[in-house]
């Protein structure tokens, strides 16, 4: 598996950090021998629509297995304060560039 | 723009990335109750049409009962189409819109959101002129509740509607 995945940002929900159009290079493999920690912006699945990705902040690591993630825009976002803490396997990767438009 | 992210276009046009960050919606921020609340008066207004559509009798002839029939399931049609509009919209308002701290401001919001999707309901599946009153009550409670989120008063006014039932406007100062 190549570790890199390419991602292209749709919405507004990481403003300021990341906007619509900006492309995002994905490490899949950063998870693999550490854990997430909060801080690092991610891409992961979305909890309820699992052929949807979201790219977000990791706000706190709520447990062995799963984060708490939350957007930079948090007015903007759908994110854990919704749908609550989310399982480490959702977690796509890191962002590992980002290319701003 | 940087180099990186012309390389990443192009190789985009060519196998288009996937998308992060796309739930089903923009978001755009764009909500208002006022569409939920027109169909809300659409379905009591064809509850009335229903019940006052004259019925036609045993010796009228075939065409005055096929004229009965085609405006009786525009009505019904009309009617089913705006009940389960009020229920789209609430469920965006709903889904998309109130946040979290909304609710810690208005904890009676989930219960006033279930009465409305449950009334709407029934006044979709019946003919049935309570529910529908019940529909708009709750959807106004609604409107109510979304304007006050932001930070606007409302006014509770007859309808300029031919169901000449109550609505709720936002007051703009």
């Amino acid at each position: 598996m190549f570790p890199l995945s390419r991602f292209r940002v749709a919405d507004d929900s990481m403003r300021p950090t990341l906007l619509p159009g900006d492309y995002v290079l994905v490490n899949r493999w950063a998870f693999r021998r550490r854990a997430p920690v909060a801080g690092e912006i991610v891409v992961l699945r979305h909890p309820h629509n699992s052929s949807h990705f979201l790219v977000k902040r990791i706000a706190s690591v709520a447990g062995p297995d799963t984060v708490f993630v939350v957007g930079d825009n948090e007015a903007r976002s759908e994110d854990s304060r919704q749908f609550g803490p989310v399982a480490r396997g959702l977690i796509v990767g890191k962002v590992w560039v980002a290319a701003m438009r | 723009m940087s180099v990186l992210h012309s390389i990443l276009r192009t190789m985009d046009r060519m196998f288009p990335a996937r998308v992060a960050d796309a739930h089903c919606d923009i978001p755009c921020g764009i909500y208002d109750p006022h569409h939920a609340q027109m169909a809300a008066h659409t379905v009591i207004r064809m509850v009335g049409l229903i019940n006052d559509l004259p019925k036609p009798g045993p010796n009228d002839p075939p065409e005055k009962r096929q004229e009965y029939e085609a405006k009786l399931a525009r009505y019904i049609a009309t009617k089913e189409q705006h009940a389960e509009l009020v229920k789209h919209e609430i469920r965006i308002l709903w889904g998309d819109y109130f946040k979290p701290e909304h609710v810690q401001q208005f904890p009676q919001l989930h219960d006033l959101v279930w009465k409305a999707l449950k009334a709407g309901s029934k006044a979709r599946q019946e003919v049935n002129l309570q529910a529908a009153e019940d529909l708009l009550k709750a959807t106004n409670e609604i409107a109510t509740t979304f304007w006050k989120t932001k930070g606007l008063d409302t006014v509770t006014v007859k309808a300029p509607y031919p169901t000449e039932r109550m609505t709720v406007y936002p007051k703009f100062h």
